[in-house]
């Protein structure tokens, strides 16, 4: 039997202010919601963060399963991960008064991570380049940025798995950054440092879900970009009046921002806008990245060397955690791409010397991925699929969703596993008794 | 023996929904939990059986047959038949028109790639009659249903 309760370690959920519409059912791309006794109640490990289901709620009753405004606390070292998503929250503003903000909210440092993604994109294009003419790299090769894609692949079409591309990803390059030079020297002088990802999506777990480390680790905090921004416009309004900006000294480059690739990122194809690849493409939306997994799945589009997945539409702009609408966030950085144009600040040779010294290979293995991600069914044997067929034949399948499950197959599947009982069907329950 | 059958059916000349039997039948096998390469390989065979099927044969039908120790994937059209098996199975050669080209289709590499992709192919056709390709799978020790 499947465990299942109402959070997730992405989602929370709550019971008193779901109406049982059932909204989430249809939308939740892994089918990992039920909808019981009017309440919706989620099978945890099918969950993949996508955040779908927040999405769909009229209610309100789906939250992200990030901490939430008002953690920030005076007594400990604050570093702020800032997606560049964050950027194009504020259509006008220049980057770095968006990190200024943060920095006057009471975030010591403010790392940005665009400066991670150029490094992401030196060393993928030097992969692609190294592996282009051998066999030996499944094409096409996908990005592993989005979680929420890599975890579909794992949970949904684990024979993909191979093709995510290698590399490390940013937020990966990010973190590992910032714990072997930034946080080593706050804890010489005895002080606690606490990490804050500023996200625009339910991606990062809730740190209860994560396995305990042997190693002390800091303390990680995810907050979604909504729950910051109230106070962060007050701060960047204030900054946006003054007639002279305080000069900040940063000790670290990626403590600003400088170029417009960084805030690209946000939107689909930004990634690949500005690589050095010959053919690739940009996908995004749950629907249609299912689909395209379908499709590489089937053997087609091997021509093309790498594609750029999200599930949230318009890219990263389109999380469920943003702030401003994702079409006027889009506004905003094509703004911003015309003021500044493209360009990367880093030297392709650092990045290189990297690359030989093999610091951007991810250590994990597919196989690993997928005990990783947690997401896991368990498989049914010959006997139980036909059993599954005869309750189809049973039940109509017209996809009423009125059991409480996404579709007929599902609900057929569920009886068949034991976690629901036929009689719940609408349609078994109208027939005339044999 | 214990075996599990369904079929889905292939409609002729619709591109546009054209995969979705090869879908449906992934997706069966996905719940099964057979070694994602093998799904892999059916998944190629899937999609090229039925592409064929929407470009040269009338309506048709895909079927999955798991068995104990193998699967049978087949693929079953009312269309025109095939001439010249011998030739149809080789690399290239392609019957295609310039409508299918032009949608990237008709490379002739369909029956070469399901042969490459199973482990056995059967191929039964007469021009103007039914044709039926049966693809078998068979699976390793490790691997067998239960």
């Amino acid at each position: 039997m499947s465990k299942r309760q109402t959070s997730t370690c992405f989602v929370r959920f709550d019971q008193n202010l779901c109406a049982g519409y059932g909204s989430c059912l249809r939308v939740c791309p892994t089918k990992a919601i039920r909808v019981k006794n009017k309440k919706a109640i989620r099978i945890v490990e099918q969950c993949i963060g996508c955040g779908e289901c927040i999405r769909s709620c009229r209610e309100g009753a789906v939250t992200a399963a990030t901490e939430g405004p008002g953690v920030l606390e005076k007594d400990h070292i604050a570093v702020a991960l800032v997606s560049p998503v964050l950027y194009a929250q504020f259509p006008g503003v220049m980057p770095k008064d968006v990190l200024l903000g943060l920095r006057h909210m009471g975030f010591q440092h403010t790392i940005d991570m665009s400066y991670f993604l150029e490094i992401f994109q030196f060393a993928t294009e030097e992969f692609i380049r190294r592996n282009r003419k051998s066999p030996k790299a499944p094409w096409p090769l996908i990005s592993p940025v989005c979680p929420v894609v890599v975890r579909l692949i794992a949970f949904q079409f684990p024979n993909l798995l191979p093709n995510v591309l290698p590399v490390l990803r940013p937020v990966a390059l990010m973190a590992r950054e910032v714990k072997s030079r930034l946080i080593p020297e706050y804890i010489k002088k005895g002080k606690e440092v606490i990490l804050y990802y500023l996200n625009p999506c339910p991606t990062k777990k809730d740190t209860a879900c994560l396995p305990a480390r042997k190693k002390p680790a800091p303390t990680e905090i995810a907050l979604g970009i909504n729950d910051i921004y109230p106070e962060l416009v007050k701060h960047v309004d204030q900054i946006k009046a003054a007639d002279d900006i305080p000069f900040y000294q940063t000790r670290f480059e990626y403590e600003t921002c400088a170029t417009a690739n960084a805030s690209m990122w946000g939107m689909s194809g930004g990634e690949i806008a500005d690589m050095d690849i010959d053919r690739s493409l940009a996908v995004s939306g749950m629907e249609e990245t299912i689909s395209y997994l379908e499709k590489i799945e089937m053997g087609l589009f091997q021509e093309i060397e790498y594609i750029e997945f999200r599930t949230c539409r318009e890219g990263c702009l389109g999380g469920v955690l943003t702030a401003i609408d994702k079409y006027l966030a889009k506004g905003a950085v094509q703004k911003m791409i015309k003021r500044y144009g493209l360009g990367r600040r880093l030297h392709r040779e650092n990045i290189l010397r990297m690359y030989e010294k093999g610091e951007f290979q991810t250590e994990k293995k597919p196989s690993k991925l997928t005990s990783l991600f947690g997401a896991h069914k368990e498989a049914l044997s010959i006997d139980s699929m036909q059993k599954i067929e005869k309750i189809m034949e049973l039940i109509k399948g017209t996809d009423c969703t009125a059991c409480g499950a996404p579709d007929c197959r599902t609900f057929a599947e569920d009886v068949v596993r034991g976690d629901s009982a036929l009689k719940e069907c609408l349609f078994v329950r109208a027939q005339p008794k044999k | 023996m214990s075996k599990f059958k369904k079929s889905f059916h292939i409609k002729g000349r619709d591109f546009i929904r054209a995969g979705e039997a090869s879908i449906n039948v992934q997706n069966l096998l996905k719940s099964m939990d057979f070694d994602p390469r093998l799904t892999r390989r059916i998944a190629i065979c899937g999609y090229e059986s039925e592409m064929n099927v929407v470009m040269h044969g009338g309506d048709g039908k895909l079927s999955i047959e798991v068995g104990e120790d193998r699967l049978i994937l087949e693929v079953r059209d009312d269309g025109p038949g095939i001439d010249d098996i011998e030739q149809a199975m080789q690399a290239g050669f392609s019957t295609a028109n310039d409508d299918h080209r032009e949608m990237g289709f008709g490379a002739g590499m369909g029956l070469p790639n399901m042969k490459k992709n199973s482990d056995q192919i059967h191929i039964e056709s007469k021009k103007n009659n039914e044709t039926v390709v049966r693809m078998i799978f068979f699976l390793s020790e490790g691997e067998k249903t239960h």
